[in-house]
């Protein structure tokens, strides 16, 4: 599905390169591109990899796969992507490292080919000794037709300016973001006529990160990392539906439910009976990240 | 001036909206919903010259139930609608659905061949559509289908385009959240397990298949590619609209009007060659 990103750039950093882990904010997105691909980056990149699989050096062998004639390695397009991203200059001052890469490769890529980038920033966490900070991006990589060549998401370590704190707004499924959008549910009439007769737990989970909302009689009392009896159900989705469902120009959580975007586990009944007491925590996600 | 008359079809009484004069002009409406859908339409599409006929099917809004329970297979709502056409007397109707209602359309135009003189169908793949048929079953069982009312009004919500305002998409949810669970999920099996794919080439009539951009139901390329299996196949996607249009479009009696126009000199060409 296609979505609208928020583009916006941090108006300080943005021109000195240097940015840092506090200019960094989750829905902030970036595009760069086209870089057309040439005959020498498949001879370099098999040069430098060491893969000369027929697949990419042979002619008359690719002719007769799937993909027709001779295609880039896989790892050239991800290598791009990091091409791309220095070329946008926010980084090119500050000390970075690369902490991981989930990639998936959807289809080929050619010589002639223009590939551009879009970049989502999707999860923003101030480290232990609150020097630097871990962001996850989000990308796309496309080719000169729109279609999706290459995506996942790479997070990175960033220097911090400040000690913090940090606005929790936007912090998806940690328990500082848990507690804000319980006060919020808590002063929503709709959302304790909603569960006013409910008694359980739901697990909400961005990538990674969870956090459960212990619900009882229209309240809910904690929000924390684990309940002791667990989830009664858990709603979980990546980091780029969380970040595009709260930053979004309006609350489409159904929307993407039936896109198959969320998944559950647990109580698959209690579940369907908190549709709207969801849509309402949904709502509830967006005006306190809204407020960030 | 809007009429309404019950009329027996099949040991059972069928509401029928009528107005206007002219060619005879069917609509139908979707799962689980009734000629309601249908309100902005009815009128203003007579004005254009033609004489509306808006039946609820059985089980829906003012019509009494199916005499043998929910009907699960769309060719049985075609049959109605063709018993409907001859016991009302309209002569070579167009006909106009949406969702469930433009397949039904299909079906009629491929049942009754040169009875039906064209037809618009909405919101409609030829193929089966996308659903779970085990869980619209075990759903029949009340039991099983807690939060109905909100899923019925949020989901509706969630396949409107997005050209439609806030209001008017709460409107066309709490309307929609009048439905019977039991039809409605009887309606969208027949919506997932009935296929005129195989009828497409058979149906000679002019035919106008429409998909909202933004309709989460179908597949667009689907529709298109159901168009052009057709003998006179025509396909519009409308954007900025979702699996509604009838109920979306602000001024839809005259797009419709439109299509409709557009139909009759297609039909007349046809018959005349």
């Amino acid at each position: 599905m296609a979505t609208e990103k928020v583009r916006t750039l941090a108006p300080d950093a943005a021109s000195t390169g240097s940015w840092c882990f506090e200019d960094f904010v989750v829905g902030q997105g970036f595009e760069a591109g086209p870089r057309r691909v040439t005959e020498a980056d498949l001879e370099t990149f098999a040069a430098i990899s060491g893969d000369h699989h027929p697949l990419h050096a042979d002619p008359d062998f690719a002719a007769r796969t799937r993909f027709d004639r001779p295609v880039l390695h896989g790892p050239f397009g991800l290598a791009v992507v990091f091409g791309l991203f220095h070329e946008l200059g926010l980084v090119v001052g500050t000390e970075v490292a690369l902490l991981d890469t989930m990639w998936t490769y959807r289809a080929p890529i050619y010589v002639g080919d223009a590939l551009s980038m879009t970049m989502t920033i999707t999860r923003c966490r101030r480290g232990r000794d609150a020097t630097a900070g871990v962001v996850n991006r989000h990308v796309e990589l496309r080719n000169q037709a729109g279609e999706i060549v290459q995506q996942g998401t790479t997070a990175f370590l960033v220097p911090a300016r400040t000690a913090g704190p940090d606005p929790v707004g936007l912090a998806f499924a940690c328990p500082e973001w848990g507690v804000a959008l319980a006060a919020a549910l808590n002063e929503d009439g709709r959302f304790g006529a909603a569960v006013a007769s409910w008694d359980g737990t739901i697990g909400l989970r961005s990538g990674s990160d969870e956090i459960q909302l212990r619900v009882y009689r229209g309240r809910v009392l904690e929000a924390v990392r684990r309940t002791p009896a667990g989830p009664t159900f858990t709603l979980a989705a990546s980091e780029l539906t969380w970040t595009e469902l709260v930053t979004g120009p309006r609350n489409d959580f159904m929307r993407r439910v039936m896109l198959e975007e969320f998944t559950t586990t647990g109580n698959a009944y209690e579940y369907l009976r908190m549709t709207k007491a969801l849509d309402l925590i949904v709502d509830a996600a967006r005006r306190i990240g809204q407020e960030c | 001036m809007l009429e309404a008359r019950y009329v027996d079809v099949d040991g059972a009484l069928a509401f029928v909206e009528l107005a206007g004069a002219g060619q005879p002009v069917l609509c139908i409406h979707t799962a689980g919903q009734s000629g309601a859908q249908w309100r902005h339409t009815t009128t203003a599409l007579a004005a254009h010259g033609y004489r509306v006929v808006v039946p609820d099917l059985p089980g829906h809004g003012r019509s009494e139930p199916a005499p043998g329970g929910p009907v699960r297979d769309l060719a049985d709502y075609a049959r109605f609608c063709l018993t409907l056409v001859d016991r009302l007397g309209l002569q070579s109707p167009l006909v106009v659905g949406c969702s469930i209602g433009g397949k039904i359309a299909l079906e009629m135009a491929a049942q009754a061949g040169e009875g039906i003189a064209g037809v618009v169908a909405m919101a409609a793949e030829a193929g089966r559509g996308h659903i779970k048929l085990n869980s619209l079953e075990r759903e029949l069982e009340d039991i099983a289908a807690p939060s109905r009312a909100d899923r019925t009004y949020l989901g509706t919500q969630a396949v409107l385009g997005s050209a439609v305002d806030e209001a008017r998409a709460r409107l066309i949810a709490t309307m929609h959240r009048r439905e019977d669970p039991a039809v409605s999920n009887s309606d969208l099996i027949g919506w997932g397990t009935h296929d005129v794919r195989g009828a497409l080439g058979t149906i000679r009539q002019p035919v106008h298949l429409v998909a909202g951009e933004d309709d989460l139901w179908i597949s667009a390329d689907r529709v298109r590619w159901a168009a052009s299996q057709l003998a006179d196949g025509r396909f519009t996607l409308l954007p900025g609209i979702g699996h509604y249009p009838m109920e979306e479009i602000a001024d839809f009696a005259d797009v419709l009007a439109g299509w409709l126009a557009e139909l009759t000199v297609r039909a007349a060409a046809r018959l005349t060659a």
